[in-house]
């Protein structure tokens, strides 16, 4: 199915706040959009709003590639982003990241096997005062975690599953 | 403000345009700022940060406004910080430093810094040898590296963009070229950036990768071995390589190339060809080639069917003679008939046509132009002439392209129109059906394929918007093709584009006038000569005694029918063609690689090519085999190209004044390219050996009325098959490019779909179709732009298809296995 097919409200919604000559700037939308079910962008995705934007698909796929927010590979439900740069790793991110990854039983950048958390490190998220400190994207958005704990974490997870179930 | 600045740099005074850059302007004065990611055809993108330069400018007294002078100079306040010269405009007084120590620091870190990323594989890197990064480490960069060995960059080496190009990941330094390339200059962006930082890789998401028929000259402007083309990686390495200057003889834009060749032990220590290169020529292709002319350029003068030797039908089968036999007998036989009948193509040179001419003029034979595209006696008088250059039309200019897609059929002429409508020249496109310039178009018109006369004669009318539009403009050319149409079709069409540029004055004078979107390098300059077609060739090859063909295959491309009388036929040839099989003797030509010549281009510039490699078997120019003959018929001719011009000047108007010296004359070109200084350019060469020479404006008084109806039009309910040109086809001149072979794929129709609805067929159904009793089996593509009532055919693709025609299609049942 394509994207339109599957969400024609949204689509037309998107496209109908850009002017016409102007409607590659829905590009960026669409892409949120695209990623909202499977936590990635797919490429026939990809193709579908180059088609509809009159944009190569090279041109949407190098959005893809240029914002980190933009997945191109199936991962766990919730992708969990831990900062571990500078500023963060002297408030004990590497820790805080070493701990959950053991909680979960999963090595950095892995999946658990429900499918359901990847945790990943990632660079400044520009909260560097309230590491250690996650970002994950669910359905509402971005959501920023701050002085966390893996006790803090464990349960929000939970809290995910429950509300998943 | 003034429009001209004077600028100092490395203490040489220069005065140039406000506005320049300062790495352009150092240029000018031979100062060579090392750059990478700045072309002078791509603008800057400061990616490099490699031009780094130290900028001083006066320092200005606020009461006075003048400068503040120190000893009678002005003083000059430097900037704190270097500069990159490729984004730094000039400015009155400036003092540029690029050799000053700092300068000279600046650069030198840049470059270590790159070259920790960087795989120094120069060995195995087919840039070697002429690599802007390898000969800017040479000239500015450290001896030796300070990062650590083990903490070097991998990436992945042998990544295919598509078929036609390959990616090194190790050694893309992201200096974003190639990206801005596909963006700004070819209009497809089908490359792009992928991730960012050290993870940044080239991508390519099209279908087929990397689709765009300018991909390889992103090879060229590579400074880097990371992007190469499959058909020379591995291929030799630049040094071993001699240059000769060559025109691309695969359309009518008649790019300038260079040909490298080297002599290798894998060919049997022949000298052979191994790359076709872009050569400089500001007035044609400026500094590219499309992919055909690069990847098909050479291929097919090195089949292994070419023709080795003279040979004669005896007893229906082919024996080899001397040439002295073979010349005895074709001048025997030209003369023992009646009213012998010379066909001859644009595959020709202009000195092989003029000696044609003359020994066609002894013999009192008739000539003929092998080709289905007429109007090319008005191109002669309404055609571009001297002093014409694409480049110069712009704001308040039009141009206008009718029944020809041009991408596929003069890549260049697409890619300079699309910059002319960038600078603001209207583009009108007329066509009937949706073709990839029109997206640049200021104006779309669609006919329906059997208007298209009526169509331009329509505009033509006093009160139509485009003949205001035309009467308004300061320049109007033309470009008019034969999609849909016949010989007489397209050369009605030519009549009322001429009317249109006659009655609004635009013609006779530079930039202005008609084009001929031919098929073939050459057939500008077969008309220009007086060769011209006969509508019905099948007349001819019935009732003639004898039919001398030259570089032209009518049996193969279904142009005649041999029937058991037929006419005693001489082909004169390059390979095995269908007609060559038929032939009674057979005269083997050399390739244009092997000797010497010139072609007029649609633009009609007379343009010179260069012998690259030795001949292949007993093979002679074609303008030697006519003189030799000749001289059996006691008629002298040149055998010298450069003396059959001088001939050919002297006897044909428009050729007045050229001559092999002036059509070599070269004049300094801005950018200004240099294989030394390949940093700036690209690997592109420059051009030492001439920029060729327009011909002179006829003089014309009166214009043939136009005549004529358009093409066929599709019958109610009944389909009507269009042939139309693509850029990659199984013609022999492509198909014998081993690299093309996918993008020439399979036979493809296309139709409407409400057209396949009506009919049965669905998108990807398998047909056979038959056509003026030939047929072949395609894959049907079901295209919304194609107008209903049509079946796109393309042209050499297996299907003989000459004219439109009533097609007959049933579907290929599928074998049922089991
Ligand atoms: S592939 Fe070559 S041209 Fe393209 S960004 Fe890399 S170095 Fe530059
Ligand atoms: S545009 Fe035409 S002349 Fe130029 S390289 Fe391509 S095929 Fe050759
Ligand atoms: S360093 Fe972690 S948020 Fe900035
Ligand atoms: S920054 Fe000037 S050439 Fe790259």
């Amino acid at each position: 199915m394509t994207l339109i097919e599957k969400y024609p409200q949204e689509v037309k919604q998107i496209l109908a706040r850009y002017p016409q000559d102007q409607k590659r700037s829905a590009v960026m939308p669409l892409l949120y959009l695209a990623q909202r079910e499977n936590g990635f962008v797919h490429r026939r995705d990809m193709k579908d709003i180059g088609a509809m934007l009159d944009i190569t698909e090279t041109d949407v796929a190098s959005l893809v590639g240029f914002y980190s927010l933009y997945h191109d590979e199936p991962a766990g439900r919730l992708r969990i982003q831990v900062c571990t740069d500078l500023s963060c790793a002297l408030r004990g991110a590497d820790d805080f990241l070493a701990a959950l990854c053991e909680s979960l039983g999963v090595e950095p950048g892995g999946t658990t096997p429900d499918g359901l958390v990847t945790v990943e490190p990632v660079m400044c998220l520009a909260a560097c005062d309230k590491a250690p400190l996650f970002q994950v994207q669910t359905g509402a958005g971005l959501e920023y975690h701050e002085r966390m704990t893996i006790e803090k974490t464990l349960e929000w997870i939970e809290s995910r599953k429950e509300a998943a179930s | 403000m003034t429009d001209r600045v004077t600028l100092t740099i490395d203490g040489k005074q220069v005065t140039v345009p406000a506005g320049m850059l300062v790495v352009d302007a150092a240029k000018k004065v031979a100062v060579h700022i090392p750059i990478f990611c700045y072309h002078p055809k791509l603008g800057s993108a400061a990616m490099c940060r490699q031009c780094l330069v130290e900028v001083g400018r006066p320092i200005i007294d606020h009461a006075t406004g003048h400068p503040e002078l120190e000893d009678g100079f002005p003083r000059i306040q430097f900037s704190a910080k270097l500069e990159t010269a490729c984004t730094t405009l000039v400015s009155e007084g400036m003092v540029v430093l690029t050799q000053s120590e700092r300068a000279r620091k600046g650069q030198k870190e840049v470059l270590e810094f790159l070259l920790t990323s960087h795989p120094l594989d120069c060995p195995i890197c087919d840039k070697g040898g002429e690599c802007p990064l390898q000969n800017l480490t040479m000239a500015h960069g450290p001896g030796k590296s300070r990062f650590l060995f083990d903490e070097k960059h991998h990436a992945e080496k042998q990544v295919p963009l598509g078929e036609l190009i390959f990616l090194d990941r190790e050694r893309c330094i992201q200096c974003g070229r190639c990206v801005r390339f596909q963006e700004n200059v070819a209009g497809e962006p089908v490359i792009g950036f992928y991730q960012r930082g050290r993870s940044m890789d080239i991508v390519s998401f099209s279908e087929p990768g990397f689709d765009s028929v300018f991909s390889g000259n992103t090879t060229d402007i590579c400074p880097v071995g990371a992007l190469t083309t499959a058909d020379f990686r591995f291929g030799a390495r630049p040094w071993e390589l001699m240059a000769a200057a060559s025109i691309c003889s695969q359309c009518a834009v008649g790019c300038n190339t260079t040909l490298n060749t080297r002599r290798e032990a894998r060919s049997d220590g022949q000298i052979v060809v191994k790359r076709v290169m872009p050569r400089q020529n500001e007035q044609v292709n400026e500094l590219w080639i499309c992919d055909k002319g690069r990847f098909a350029g050479y291929h097919y003068t090195e089949r292994d069917d070419r023709l080795l030797k003279p040979q004669v039908r005896r007893d229906d089968k082919f024996r080899s003679v001397s040439w002295d036999a073979a010349f005895l007998q074709a001048a025997e036989k030209l003369q023992d008939a009646e009213k012998p009948v010379f066909l001859v193509s644009g595959r020709l040179s202009n000195e092989d046509l003029f000696n044609l001419l003359q020994l066609a003029d002894g013999l009192g034979a008739e000539t003929l132009l092998y080709t289905n595209m007429g109007g090319g006696d008005l191109t002669g008088m309404v055609g571009l002439t001297s002093g014409s250059n694409l480049a110069d039309l712009g704001l308040g200019d039009v141009i206008l392209v009718v029944a020809s897609d041009l991408q596929e059929e003069a890549p260049l002429w697409w890619l300079r129109i699309k910059q002319a409508a960038e600078r603001g020249a209207m583009l009108i496109v007329v066509n009937p059906r949706e073709t990839k310039l029109e997206k640049h178009a200021d104006y779309v018109v669609r006919y329906a394929y059997g208007d298209e006369i009526k169509t331009i004669q329509d505009m033509n009318k006093a009160t139509h918007k485009i003949h205001k539009v035309f009467a308004k403009a300061a320049n109007a050319v033309i470009f008019y093709g034969s999609e849909g149409l016949g010989l007489e079709g397209s050369s009605g069409l030519a009549g009322a584009c001429t009317s249109l540029l006659v009655d609004t004055g635009h013609y006779a004078r530079p930039n202005n006038g008609l084009v001929g979107v031919w098929q073939r390098a050459n057939d500008q300059g077969a008309w220009e000569l007086g060769f011209r077609p006969v509508k019905d060739l099948q007349v001819i090859f019935d009732k003639s005694e004898v039919v001398y063909i030259v570089g032209a295959d009518p049996v193969g491309d279904g142009a005649v029918r041999l029937k058991k009388r037929k006419p005693f036929m001489i082909v004169q040839e390059l390979l095995s063609t269908d007609t060559v099989g038929h032939a009674d003797l057979v005269l083997p030509a050399r390739a244009f690689t092997e000797r010497e010549g010139t072609y007029t281009s649609g633009e009609r510039r007379v343009q010179r090519f260069y012998q690259a490699v030795p001949p292949r078997g007993e093979s002679r120019p074609d303008y030697e085999i006519v003189a030799e003959i000749a001289a059996r018929l006691d008629t002298a001719l040149e055998r010298e190209p450069g003396l059959v011009m001088d001939q050919l000047a002297e006897h044909i108007p428009a050729f007045g004044g050229i001559s092999y010296l002036k059509v070599s004359e070269v004049v300094e070109q801005w950018p200004v390219i240099n294989r030394s200084e390949l940093f700036y350019g690209g690997a592109v060469y420059e051009n030492t050996q001439g920029l060729g020479m327009q011909l002179r404006p006829a003089p014309v008084t009166s214009f043939p009325v136009s005549k004529g109806k358009g093409g066929l039009r599709p019958k109610e309910g009944l389909l009507l098959a269009v042939p139309v040109n693509k850029l990659y086809d199984q013609g022999l001149t492509v198909l014998s490019a081993p690299l093309l072979r996918e993008r020439i794929g399979e036979l493809k129709v296309c139709m409407n779909p409400d057209e396949a609805d009506r009919l049965g067929f669905e998108n990807g159904a398998r047909l056979r179709i038959g056509l003026n009793g030939n047929n072949a089996k395609a894959l049907l593509v079901v295209d919304p732009t194609v107008p209903s009532g049509i079946l796109l055919v393309p042209r050499s693709m297996g299907l003989p298809i000459f004219e439109a025609g009533m097609p007959v299609l049933s579907k290929v049942r599928k074998k049922v296995t089991g």
